[in-house]
């Protein structure tokens, strides 16, 4: 039982890692069409990517637009927090809920309310529009993560370092902010990845000059097939196993160290 | 006497508690963004299905008697139910797998299970038209076994395999969460009172694991209910999910009253899973 | 008469405006003193220590140090040293920069700070740890990182919230004495947070025993130990038998207790015959054999012998009673024995009345 639970495991992993794993080798496959194994091989689709700017312009808009969800986000969630996490009020869980609102409306309900809401605005197809969208949708998982963080923030180190003559302003940027700095980044990582991931919404607000690049994909997969989408595939790929492991290294580094 | 007594500090009553003003002052910037920039936005799309082009319940009656309608309803519902069983089918032998590696080799299915999390999923859905494509790996094996296969690509199986490939991390880790907490001890106390590795399996690990188990499913499947790329990409045009037909409304007839509706069709079903959820759970232990 | 160092005036403290979880806490310090909470979780000792550092505000009252009040000065601005409980030690940063930061925070240049924080880990004998961060140290040299950054900067007042708990109960000793020595020689006045009343006996100059939000009782630890004023603080502070005693003759001294008889104890001219008492008995003060001024016959239900001592229980007809024999002296004795006892007027106490000596 326990073996045969044991092997299935393996071939789920397997199930799990392959369709990740086969975007590499095609991206530097020479088949124009969706071939595989690859008949031969080429790097000229990342050259393709690199010189075209239909692909790169995408490319930076999305991560200008998650950058700035990122910050907006984070600039509204930690106070927030801050006051959910540390003051009891009457209202608290009605304000939890709403928070985590945004996880639960399915991102198509929400695109079209979108859709005719920003047009009403004037910020269809703007960079303002899409990033006014994807900063409500970061919001829930920025603010669990950094929820998590703070609730296991020791407070009688915020009580030391008064103690010791630190100014309530002294004290955040000296204890609070170091101390809680991974669930900082960690935050406003997941808000930048929400939104540079993010493609429904931004299927129906996000214009010509502001097309992100998941856009950008969805309608080459659904129009072409364009044999760059393996090129854009495994660039982010590796972007993502950088952002997954490196982490990872520095902590049993660090544990390592002590 | 001295300056004390200057002090007129005796019994001076010092405010108590400070008004609970503070965590208001806080949490206004969000509040306000969120009712702005979330709120009016969906309230819009319930007062869209109800006032485009004019006002009446007319789009929601023809929603509940259209059979196209109806029938891509009961597919969504289906195939959601069906993605869910089959992101715990596959989830629960991988998660009791890393539950009992050691922690190192937990950490590096870990690392898999979250990589796949982290890759867009429009990458992954990509990943699945080579896969399933005509001249692609899994024609390829079907072909030299002799197993006859009509197009893979574009049908509801190619659809269904993506969406569960696109959720299974959330079932892993829900998973994974409730069976790594289970002490080992207590599964060789149970066979050391007579449990054979079936009935402890039964008796033990399943009955601990259930809380995981409802959470992975309610995530998957109202995850699931909700999806929009990979079905259009991946699926058969003939057996759309709703907000496919969401899309298509708005993108094809531009018809902002029908799209609407549905959507508050399908906004609805998803509160009323996670409010049975809320109410049973906790909607917080969702996410983790 | 000049004002009291520390002081303390009638503080309070409701969280939810009908509950006090303190009530009228008034009590004075003089400078050095080493002052000890002592009292059971939720007895208000914690919170009387909250109040004094100013994490939290008393909904009444005043706190003053050389006669001005600080009840509204923010915990920074108030120059008190606070060791807590998990020793809070910053762990972002190496151990000198724990012990320098109050100094970085009153504007010290940085070389300067750091030479003071230096001779500050000295003084607690962990001069070679100052690049150490928190988690690469042991319990105790946390605990002493914690003493130093909190004496570094000359506080005007020191606060211990059971700085002890976690450690073990040899290194706990060994802290005592250590806190105590270093406490001496800067000469700061201390208050201290414990539960556990042979830690307070062992260091403070007096106890002030807490119980339901209120002071019960402030003395030296001796003081407390003999003359505990109720029997709670008897009951606290040290092992007692807590007998239950009819009083015969006030002024002569004499009390009637069921299963033992009439015995002495201290003259109470105020009382009437008749008044129902509380004789307390410390068990080491009961000896073997009957040379003492009163006696009792005790059956002996179980001996537990600890080396240097033993602790007999038993009961002497029908009173339950306790004795700390010598260890030699206990040698031999085994339960059903009955056992001659005898103890002297002058070690027994009558709880809650002034009768000292």
């Amino acid at each position: 039982m326990r073996g045969l639970l044991l092997s299935l495991g393996a071939v789920v992993l397997a199930f799990i890692a392959a369709p990740l794993l086969i975007v590499v080798p095609m991206s530097f496959s020479s088949a124009a069409s969706l071939e595989f194994p690859p008949p031969g091989w080429t790097t000229a689709y990342y050259g393709a990517f690199f010189g075209d700017a239909r692909w790169t312009q995408p490319t930076i808009n999305s991560i200008l637009i998650a950058l700035a969800v990122a910050v907006l986000t984070m600039a509204m969630v930690t106070p927030a927090t801050f006051a959910l996490v540390r003051h009891r009020f009457a209202g608290k869980s009605a304000v939890n809920l709403l928070l985590m609102l945004p996880l639960a409306v399915p991102h198509i309900v929400i695109a079209i309310g979108y859709y005719a809401y920003l047009s009403d605005l004037r910020l269809l197809q703007t960079f303002p529009g899409v990033i006014l969208a994807h900063t409500a949708l970061s919001v829930p998982m920025a603010f669990l993560v950094l929820s998590a963080s703070l609730k296991g923030f020791d407070r009688s180190l915020e009580r030391a370092a008064m103690s010791l003559g630190a100014s309530p302003a002294a004290t955040f940027r000296h204890v609070t902010l170091p101390v809680l700095w991974p669930g900082f980044a960690a935050a406003a990582l997941f808000a930048f990845i929400q939104s540079f991931d993010e493609t429904v919404v931004a299927l129906f607000v996000s214009g010509r000059d502001s097309m992100t690049l998941p856009r950008k994909m969805f309608d080459s997969i659904r129009t072409t097939a364009d044999p760059v989408i393996a090129v854009v595939s495994t660039l982010l790929f590796f972007t993502v196993a950088a952002l997954v492991i490196l982490p990872m290294l520095w902590r049993s580094f660090s544990r390592s160290r002590s | 006497m001295d300056e004390a007594a200057g002090s007129p500090a005796v019994s001076r009553r010092i405010a108590p508690q400070r008004a609970s003003l503070r965590p208001w002052l806080l949490l206004m910037p969000l509040l306000v963004f969120l009712a702005a920039f979330f709120l009016v936005p969906l309230a819009q799309v319930a007062m869209m299905s109800v006032t485009e082009p004019e006002f009446g319940f007319g789009h929601y009656a023809s929603i509940a008697t259209d059979g196209f309608y109806l029938r891509v309803l009961a597919d969504t519902f289906a195939t959601a139910l069906l993605v869910a069983t089959c992101c715990l089918v596959l989830g629960f032998p991988l998660a009791y797998a890393m539950a009992a590696a050691s922690p190192n080799m937990a950490a590096a299915m870990m690392i898999v299970v979250t990589m796949s999390f982290w890759t867009s999923f429009l990458v992954r859905t990509y990943a699945w038209m080579v896969l399933l494509g005509r001249s692609g790996p899994i024609a390829a094996l079907l072909d030299w076994i002799g197993l006859p296969h009509g197009e893979l690509l574009f049908t509801r199986f190619s659809s269904t395999i993506a969406m569960t490939h696109i959720l299974l991390p959330y079932m892993v880790v829900s998973l994974y969460a409730v069976l790594r907490k289970i002490e080992p001890s207590l599964l060789r106390s149970a066979a050391s009172l007579g449990a054979s590795p079936t009935s402890v399996l039964r008796h033990v690990v399943l009955p601990l694991a259930a809380p995981g188990v409802v959470n992975g499913l309610t995530l998957v499947f109202v995850l699931c209910l909700g999806f929009y790329v990979t079905p259009i990409l991946l699926g058969s045009p003939r057996e759309q999910m709703v907000a496919g037909v969401i899309g298509q409304q708005i993108e094809e007839f531009l018809n902002f009253g029908e799209a609407s509706a549905l959507a508050v069709v399908l906004l609805a079903s998803t509160l009323i899973v996670l409010g049975l959820y809320h109410r049973r759970f906790g909607l917080d232990k969702l996410w983790g | 008469m000049s004002a009291p160092y520390l002081e303390l005036r009638g503080l309070g403290k409701s969280y939810d405006g009908r509950t006090r979880a303190l009530d009228n806490v008034s009590l004075t310090a003089a400078k050095g003193e080493f002052i000890t909470f002592l009292g059971p979780s939720g007895s208000g000792k914690t919170t009387t220590l909250m109040l004094v550092a100013g994490f939290e505000s008393a909904s009444e009252g005043d706190i003053l140090i050389e006669g001005r009040s600080i009840g509204r000065v923010p915990p920074h601005k108030r120059g008190i040293g606070v060791v807590f409980q998990n020793y809070a030690l910053f762990p972002h940063r190496a151990a000198a920069e724990n012990v320098a930061f109050p100094l970085l925070m009153r504007k010290m240049p940085k070389a300067q700070a750091m030479a003071k924080a230096a001779e500050m880990l000295g003084l607690v004998g962990l001069e070679r740890f100052g690049g150490r961060y928190p988690r690469e140290m042991s319990g105790g040299q946390q605990q002493r990182v914690a003493l130093a950054r909190a004496l570094v900067f000359d506080p005007a007042l020191l606060l211990l919230d059971e700085p002890l708990g976690a450690l073990d109960k040899n290194l706990r000793e060994q802290m005592q004495i250590e806190i105590k020595a270093v406490q001496r020689r800067l000469g700061v006045t201390t208050i201290f947070v414990t539960h556990d009343q042979s830690e307070a006996m062992a260091m403070s100059d007096r106890i002030v025993v807490f119980d339901g939000g209120r002071i019960q009782q402030v003395g030296a630890p001796l003081d407390i130990y003999r003359y505990p004023s109720s029997s709670f603080v008897a009951r606290f502070v040290g092992d007692s038998n807590i007998l239950a005693a009819r009083l015969t003759d006030p002024a002569g001294g004499q009390a009637e207790i069921a299963g033992i008889g009439t015995v002495r104890v201290p003259a109470l001219p105020a009382a009437r015959a008749g008044d129902a008492i509380e004789l307390l008995l410390r068990p080491e003060c009961l000896k073997p054999g009957s040379g003492l001024d009163n006696a009792a016959r005790l059956t002996v239900d179980v001996i537990v012998h600890f080396g240097d001592s033993a602790l007999v229980t038993g009961h002497a007809g029908g009173t339950p009673l306790r004795a700390r024999l010598e260890g030699l002296a206990a040698q031999g004795i085994s339960a059903g024995d009955t056992l001659p006892l005898s103890w002297a007027t002058s070690s027994s106490h009558v709880i809650g009345r002034d009768a000292a000596g």
